[in-house]
């Protein structure tokens, strides 16, 4: 759950996202320029925070006073080094921002920090990580609670969909470019996971709500409604307008469900909309497009 | 002679219990050092809403007596400690209260009267109490909003803590104790205190296992209204068990006793996860009405307009303690709400565009959905063809189901309400 230290929604005087080169970090970006924000994207490109000099370099470019929103990650981690790699960025930033105190940090982190079986999740399920991912984020939260002693929002987003994301995972994102291209569109088995999946520009309005009011908490960015891989595989195959197959391949894993209950985002932001599946699956394919 | 009985602390309880001992053709005394409220009291003036209430305290005339000076409890031969025993946030007692209420009754008492007290303490406390262990007991009360009277006059049984259950109750505390007809189990203060809380664990089990199905039914075209009938047919569940489906536990006293297990298992290393798993699946059920009214009216309708019955944490009850229409209005800030209580006036919201309803008809005029948060009595006999003309839109949610289904249905309105969701067999065929 999130309060709100805003009673009455403002930009403040500068956000600084850290990580903006990436897919959720360049959305993050766009919203808040669009919204009127004096907003400064980080890339590695200005800075590198594995570099040796990353927080010295990080420092450079912040104020005290800021908002800043951390995105940035070397993800998704998939071993230990990546794992390790993380939390060096992540201690290069709590170093800069012990120096500069942010006003407000938002740390854009994971539902891969609930256990597998955390049904329906909620802001309140156990952290019980089972991947390095999952990991890295619950240690990186615990890094910036402890040692950024400022209002902190963690956002938890499960997967997210959008135009432009590089990753290609399996899910909507996959699914609608293989139906585009005509190609057949595969499942892991028939498909029958289901799965909770959220808009790339939903992520980014509920990061800029959770600036406006000055949020500290935590939040998951979930729509609350879980479709399974093969009726998010159909939509694909609908909205491209071809014909391409759906093709379940042989089981590798048992079947999992991850279900949410978003009752902390009713209370939190009463009056936001997730975007659901198939309008954001069609509105990622007309950005792509343009 | 009938001994004289005692009430010290004329709260919801005190003057219950009061009143239902003068039924029973008991001299009562009821003692509170709120001189305004014993004004009032003494007046007939009562600051609690019961059934009967009135009826029986007219019926019981001068047989009871009430008193804002200690001494007034001076020639009682039992006297009852009926006092609120406060909790924090996390369902702690505050017990300071009490104790100083004890310790002054104490001194005033005759050297025979026994002190007995009723109020809600942790296992352990009246073992704790500086007062002649022979003449100390402590008495479960079955407290219930909106049926008090009912079960303070005619209780299933009256479970007595003593210090030593083998030794026969002072005379005069039998003789009050024998008037309810009822069995009388005197057994050991620590079990009578935690008997209190496995009462209370064993209807928050039932409720939790009803409202864990009830969803479930929801989702799957089953309907709980005929599996619960069956339950009760059930000799190892029974015709009174806690079936019915709501919003999760609320009232305070159900979570207080969560919270004093679960304390004392961490104290003592015992296993109680399954507490901790009642209280997730209550707080889970207490957002049921938000959850649907988003759903089915507010993310399709963002300009949409409430009314809401009812605000009183149940039916028959004047108190908003744990009120869930309170908590429900203070997430629906961005939306105009009506609300209609019979008893709570609309001021006990909290909310920047709320205005109070002179009836319930009136308050659902013009809305987009009506949520039916307190069962009123009342409520049922207003007619769904009716609502479907002042109305606006056509959804009621009804978590209780105080309105009948087939009813709300003809009148073309949409109904939700717990354990079933009426409709959805028929989209399962189709999907």
């Amino acid at each position: 759950m999130l309060d709100h230290l805003n009673s009455v929604a403002a930009n403040p005087p500068r956000v600084v996202v850290i990580g903006a080169g990436g897919f959720v970090g360049g959305a993050i970006l766009t919203r808040l320029a669009q919204a009127g924000a004096n907003v400064v994207g980080l890339s590695r490109k200005q800075v590198d925070l594995l570099a040796e000099n990353g927080a010295a370099s990080l420092l450079d470019h912040l104020r005290e006073g800021d908002t800043v929103v951390f995105v940035s990650a070397v993800a998704p981690a998939r071993n230990s080094h990546q794992l390790i790699q993380n939390l060096q960025m992540a201690e290069a930033a709590c170093k800069a921002m012990s120096q500069k105190r942010p006003a407000h940090l938002i740390y854009v982190s994971s539902d891969a920090v609930y256990a597998d079986e955390a049904n329906p999740v909620t802001e309140r399920s156990v952290l019980q990580p089972s991947s390095f991912h999952g990991m890295m984020h619950a240690a990186r939260e615990l890094m910036f609670k402890a040692q950024v002693p400022v209002p902190l929002a963690i956002l938890r987003p499960t997967l997210i969909y959008g135009a432009r994301d590089p990753h290609n995972g399996y899910g909507p994102n996959r699914f609608r470019r293989q139906a585009a291209e005509g190609k057949d569109v595969g499942l892991f088995g028939e498909g029958e996971e289901q799965r909770d999946h959220v808009f790339i520009d939903d992520l980014a309005e509920i990061t800029r709500l959770a600036i406006v009011h000055k949020s500290r908490g935590i939040l998951n960015v979930a729509t609350g409604t879980s479709t399974s891989f093969r009726a998010a595989a159909k939509l694909a195959v609908v909205i491209s307008g071809n014909n391409s197959a759906i093709k379940g391949s042989p089981r590798q894993n048992p079947i999992s469900h991850r279900h949410f209950d978003i009752v902390d985002s009713l209370k939190s932001f009463p009056a936001f909309n997730y975007v659901p599946l198939r309008e954001g699956m069609q509105r990622a394919v007309q950005a792509e497009a343009s | 002679m009938k001994p004289v009985i005692g009430f010290a602390g004329l709260t919801h309880l005190g003057l219950v219990s009061a009143l239902a001992a003068a039924a029973k053709g008991f001299r009562v005394i009821g003692y509170d050092s709120d001189a305004a409220r014993v004004a009032e009291i003494s007046a007939r003036r009562f600051p609690i809403s019961e059934p009967e209430l009135g009826e029986i305290a007219n019926n019981v005339g001068d047989l009871i007596s009430y008193s804002s000076g200690l001494s007034a409890l001076r020639d009682c031969h039992t006297v009852y400690i009926s006092t609120d025993v406060p909790t924090d946030d996390n369902g702690a007692s505050d017990l300071s209260g009490i104790g100083a209420l004890i310790e002054q009754v104490a001194v005033v008492l005759s050297p025979h009267a026994s002190l007995v007290i009723l109020c809600q303490v942790p296992p352990g406390y009246t073992r704790s109490v500086r007062f002649p262990a022979e003449r100390l007991f402590y008495q479960v009360e079955t407290l219930v909003f909106g049926v008090a009277i009912q079960r303070a006059l005619q209780p299933e049984r009256l479970i007595i803590g003593c210090a030593e259950p083998t030794r026969a109750l002072p005379e005069p505390y039998q003789a009050f104790l024998s008037a309810f007809g009822c069995p009388i189990m005197p057994m050991r203060y620590e079990s009578a205190e935690l008997c209190k809380i496995s009462i209370n664990c064993c209807l928050v089990a039932s409720v939790t296992v009803a409202n864990t199905l009830a969803e479930l039914s929801e989702s799957i075209g089953a309907d709980w209204s005929e599996i619960a009938p069956a339950l009760r047919l059930d000799r190892r569940i029974g015709p009174y068990s806690y079936l019915k489906p709501g919003l999760g536990i609320a009232g305070g006293n159900l979570e207080r006793d969560i919270a004093t297990v679960l304390r004392l298992a961490e104290v003592q290393g015992t296993e109680a996860s399954l507490l901790n798993a009642f209280l997730i699946n209550s707080a889970h059920n207490r957002d049921w009405v938000l959850r649907i009214l988003h759903q089915e009216v507010l993310d399709l309708q963002p300009q949409a307009s409430l009314a809401v019955w009812g605000l009183a944490y149940k039916e028959n009850t004047h108190s908003t303690k744990n009120s869930q229409a309170l908590a429900l209005i203070a997430c629906l800030w961005p939306w105009p709400i009506r609300v209609f209580d019979p008893v709570v006036p609309a001021a006990a919201a909290a909310h920047p565009a709320l205005a109070g309803a002179r009836d319930a008809l009136d308050a659902a005029r013009g809305a987009d959905a009506l949520l039916i948060m307190t069962p009123w009595p009342d409520f049922k006999d207003i007619g769904p063809h009716d609502l479907s003309k002042v109305m606006k839109g056509d959804v009621i949610i009804d978590p209780y189901c105080v309105l009948t289904p087939a009813v709300v249905h003809a009148a073309g309105l949409r109904h939700f309400f717990r354990g079933a969701r009426h409709g959805l067999d028929r989209e399962l065929v189709n999907a």
